[in-house]
């Protein structure tokens, strides 16, 4: 009953005049924010804080909270449209909704995205309600053991996220992975690949190889094809029709990943961005269909959308109740809670109930808010499309290069990008994928992290990964994974083989 | 890089002005006249939003200007990157400038002495200290030591039963504080397991008991040990602290281990910084630390007074590198 | 004898590959941990080079689709190299001359470059973009782009 009660308290907060009032300016300041490319979440909430001094702690957090998801559920937009991930959760989120939007869809494209946002983002909310109490114990029950094991299970479904030569891919995950080993090694401060350049310690900001891997490699083609007619006529471009077919397509994703997103969100340092991956390749793994992913299907970006805002919420389990920052964006929220003089942790559900729960309470009223906000917006954002594509691809230039400067401040970055650009174009013409580099790199760094803490501490013995449940049955799976498939096909030949 | 030769050049021509217009006024008696700023002082966090850096140089900035105490705008800057080495190599290009500073902390010596940035703390003009914070060593709740002699015992009898874990890097605060005191107890420093987890695994590891001790700061703490999850072994200050929940925690001298280690934070500013300048702000830097307004900041976040002028803080920052140097070549780290 | 492209872009992974493990071997070692900052680059390192290896000997064929990708005029790859060079001198001066200016000059001349005639709206989306984003960036967000040699 306690919950009960606590949630009252949560609502009062919520619905009060002045709960509303910040839960609007929180989610409409985070949905802008979110969809310029490379402003992500964390600037957005580093940008609000100065502006909460002084305020009530219960609205104030209400409204950072809203910046938080509302900056995530606004972040598909640039991905969908310009192929230039606004932040990195949606990156995922480009596969399919650039190709849909390139198809003359992109208000039906943007209006899955929303939809799904919204639904994950409830459904989530709902979850976090019903179980953080319990979840906090969930949310610590990942060792090092454990993290290697699940990340390793993201990496074995690399040859999943292809088509074609499948030795392309897995150059394509080495190379990633090999870019991800470059700073300073955490376990060992040993500088690698750095060449003493300053600039190279912290290795490279994600952001940096999205939008150069993808934005700029996908201007490089825009600007081969710059005089094929831009997409300006087209009637449909705008429209959000969604037939009943097109929902009942989305649904199951939509449900599926929902659950996911808000797990994967509830561990410390799996977040947002591999939540949308691992939903991603999930639903490519049991569809019907699989060769229509990366060509425009509505659950691969149904998929990584709701899993996305999902682990949004799922995100604060460990940040309200364990006060464990789980991400880059959890601990700058957990900044914003101390200068507010909140002390997130297992007791502020008993201390702060009106904080606790008021938090929980607004993003209901949050995720609605982003639906009506975003969905009379699309068919203006579509028009974007409709900029004559030699200034479009100006445009695109200057917001990757604003993204990229606006992380750290560093010219040394902005030349990154142009490297990555010129490496993305290299690679999608000479037919290498780029979602297996980007799954490598953002997986393999903790991977390789995960694998030698547990060394460390079973004295180098590899037993460490088998003699808990957790690890061995996640170890188990990702076997299993890449063997089925493997042992079918070879069935599958050997029938036919016969049959001839 | 030319951007910094420029702005130099646009700063050391309205230094001159500056120093023009001064002559006339210049009455307190001594060497090199007054200081007064003459345009928007920037304070550099030479990290991301949000961490402990930020947070300091941004309570700083706005108390300096709600009291009224400087009446000079203050702006906070980011330079994120290389634990810090980027923002350092950046104020280090502001020769002279006397709108510049930085906050810092124990990293400014570790990093370089891990060869890890050009610049350490002897190559900026030490202003003040302003705040004090410490280590603590924890493990869980239900855990079998009681006390850090039980810790080390054990770890005297079988170091490879025991690993820590902390936010740095080896070699760094977390880690090297760990060691100090361990040492100090009569543990072989070079038989010590230490695991870094730098995406906020660290609490988590030890609470669901995959490592064994957490060497970490203060404030980390507390909200955990008030909900029953952690237990706090030692701290590494000199004395016990004040507050509820602090004052419950034993230092490593009063169980018998004369080590202790203090998380210093402060203020430098670039290179050569004009003596008057720099006698300026240590004088504003005192009267802030003695505010009541900043007596409440350090309230929020647990933070100990420790105010040093410019003359002790180096003093002090000799000692300690002197120290850390050593143990970490005893270790056989650093350069 | 390097006709195929697979052959050729299995030779220059190869050669990557190379650089990467003697740069791993390089590497100092650390004497606290069972595993060190060398042995997943090593390892990384290897597999590239048996990869490499594969995939010079694959007998995969290009299919037509993938010939087409990379058939790209040698003009056309001016037309590229000319951008990229554009934003390499935006890098190169944007914190020296200012974000706006520079700008401003960019988004004109980029698009007049890729055969943008209408010089009226150029000049005014030229004009509006980067004023419009520099205000709501220092401004409204309080996140400082290079003002350079504007007074602003």
């Amino acid at each position: 009953m306690d919950a009960f009660q606590g949630l009252l308290t949560g609502f009062q907060v919520a619905l009060s005049l002045e709960g509303i009032l910040f839960v609007l300016i929180g989610v409409i300041v985070g949905t802008l924010i979110g969809m310029m490319p490379g402003l992500g979440p964390i600037s957005a909430i580093a940008i609000m804080i100065p502006i909460t001094y002084g305020m009530d702690p219960a609205p104030a957090l209400v409204m950072m909270a809203g910046v938080y998801y509302g900056a995530v559920f606004g972040g598909s937009t640039s991905s969908i449209l310009l192929n230039a991930p606004g932040i990195s959760g949606t990156v995922a989120t480009s596969f399919d909704g650039y190709p849909m939007a390139q198809n003359g869809q992109a208000g039906k494209a943007l209006a899955i995205a929303a939809i799904a946002s919204f639904v994950g983002g409830t459904v989530s909310v709902v979850l976090l309600m019903l179980l953080a109490p319990a979840l906090s114990s969930v949310a610590i029950s990942f060792g090092p053991p454990a993290y290697f094991a699940l990340m390793f299970m993201g990496l074995t479904a690399i040859s999943s996220l292809s088509e074609g030569s499948t030795i392309k891919a897995m150059i394509a995950a080495v190379a990633g992975f090999m870019v991800v080993t470059i700073g300073i090694d955490p376990q060992t401060g040993t500088q690698r690949f750095t060449f003493g350049n300053v600039n190279l310690f912290d290795g490279f900001d994600f952001l940096i190889i999205a939008l150069g891997l993808f934005a700029v490699a996908e201007v490089c083609i825009l600007v081969l094809n710059r005089k094929n007619r831009s997409l300006s006529d087209d009637q449909k471009l705008g429209s959000l029709r969604l037939s009943k077919q097109d929902l009942k397509e989305m649904s199951g994703p939509v449900t599926r990943q929902s659950f996911v997103g808000f797990m994967l969100g509830v561990l410390p340092g799996a977040g947002a961005t591999i939540a949308s991956f691992i939903s991603y390749i999930f639903e490519k793994r049991i569809a019907k269909n699989p060769e229509e992913f990366g060509k425009g299907s509505i659950k691969g970006i149904a998929a990584p959308e709701s899993s996305n805002n999902a682990a949004t919420s799922g995100a604060f389990v460990p940040l309200l109740s364990l006060g464990i920052p789980g991400s880059g964006t959890t601990a700058v929220m957990l900044g914003a809670f101390l200068v507010l003089g909140v002390q997130p942790g297992p007791l502020l559900m008993s201390d702060r109930p009106e904080i606790f729960w008021g938090i929980i309470a607004s993003m209901y009223l949050g995720n609605i808010f982003l639906l009506i906000l975003n969905l009379p917006l699309i068919p203006y954002l579509a028009k974007i499309l409709s900029i004559p594509r030699p200034l479009l691809i100006s445009l695109v230039i200057m917001f990757s290069l604003i993204g990229v400067y606006s992380i750290s401040f560093n010219v040394f970055d902005l030349y990154m990008l142009l490297v990555f650009g010129a490496l993305g174009f290299a690679m999608r013409i000479f037919s290498f994928p780029a979602p297996p580099f980007i799954l490598a790199f953002i997986l393999g760094g903790m991977m390789e992290q995960a694998f030698r803490q547990s060394m460390t501490i079973s004295n180098g013995s590899l037993s460490i990964f088998v003699d808990t449940p957790l690890p061995l049955s996640l170890l188990l799976i990702s076997l299993l994974s890449l063997v089925i498939p493997a042992f079918l096909k070879w069935r599958g030949n050997r029938l036919a083989a016969k049959q001839r | 890089m030319k951007k910094t030769v420029f702005a130099s050049m646009i700063t050391v021509s309205a230094l001159a002005f500056a120093g023009c217009g001064s002559d006339d006024t210049a009455s307190t008696g001594g060497e090199g006249g007054s200081f007064e700023p003459s345009q928007t002082i920037e304070m550099v966090a030479p990290a991301g939003s949000g961490g402990g850096w930020d947070t300091t140089a941004r309570e700083v900035a706005r108390v300096f200007g709600e009291t009224g105490i400087i009446d000079e705008n203050m702006t906070v800057i980011n330079r994120e990157g290389g634990g810090g080495a980027i923002g350092w190599a950046y104020v280090h290009g502001k020769e002279g400038d006397p709108h510049s500073m930085f906050v810092a902390s124990p990293p400014l010596m570790f990093v370089p002495l891990n060869g890890q940035s050009e610049y350490g703390h002897e190559d900026f003009t030490p202003i003040a200290n302003m705040i004090a914070d410490y280590g603590a060593f924890a493990v869980r709740e239900d855990s079998e030591f009681e006390d850090l002699n039980d810790l080390f015992d054990q770890m005297k009898d079988d170091p490879q039963s025991i690993t820590v874990i902390g936010t740095s890097a080896p070699g760094s605060m977390d880690h090297m504080q760990f060691v100090r005191i361990a040492k100090a107890a009569g543990v072989d420093p070079t038989q010590i397991k230490y695991v870094s987890d730098q995406e906020g695994g660290a609490l988590t590891a030890v609470l669901n008991g995959s490592v064994d001790v957490f060497s970490t700061g203060v404030g980390e703490t507390i909200e955990q040990v008030r909900a029953g999850n952690i237990k706090v072994l030692g701290v590494t200050a000199e004395e016990r602290m004040e507050g509820e929940v602090l004052s419950d925690f034993p230092t490593a001298i009063e169980q018998g281990i004369d080590e202790s280690f203090v998380n210093w934070r402060g203020f430098f500013g670039p290179p050569n910084m004009d003596q008057a300048a720099v006698d300026y702000y240590e004088a504003k830097f005192q009267e802030l630390s003695e505010s009541d307004e900043f007596a409440e900041v350090r309230k929020k976040y647990g933070w100990n007074e420790m105010y040093m002028n410019s003359e002790e803080y180096s003093e002090f920052l000799e000692t300690e590198k002197e120290e850390i140097a050593t143990l970490l070549e005893e270790i056989g780290l650093g350069q | 004898m390097l006709a195929s492209i697979n052959q050729r872009l299995g030779l220059l992974l190869f050669v990557v590959a190379a650089i990467y493990l003697y740069l791993s071997f390089q590497l100092p070692n650390y004497q606290y941990a069972p595993i060190d900052a060398d042995v997943i680059p090593k390892g990384l390192g290897i597999l590239l080079l048996i990869l490499a290896v594969l995939l010079f000997f694959s007998r995969a064929v290009e299919t037509e689709a993938e010939k087409k990708k990379r058939d790209i005029p040698k003009k056309e790859f001016g037309v590229l190299a000319t951008v990229f060079g554009m934003i390499f001198l935006y890098i190169l001066l944007f914190e020296l001359v200012g974000f706006v200016i520079m700008t401003v000059l960019f988004i004109f001349f980029c698009s007049w470059f890729l055969g943008y005639r209408a010089w009226k709206t150029n000049v005014l989306v030229s004009l509006l973009f980067p004023i419009v984003m520099y205000a709501i960036f220092v401004f409204a967000l309080g996140i400082n782009l290079p003002r350079g040699i504007l007074p602003l």
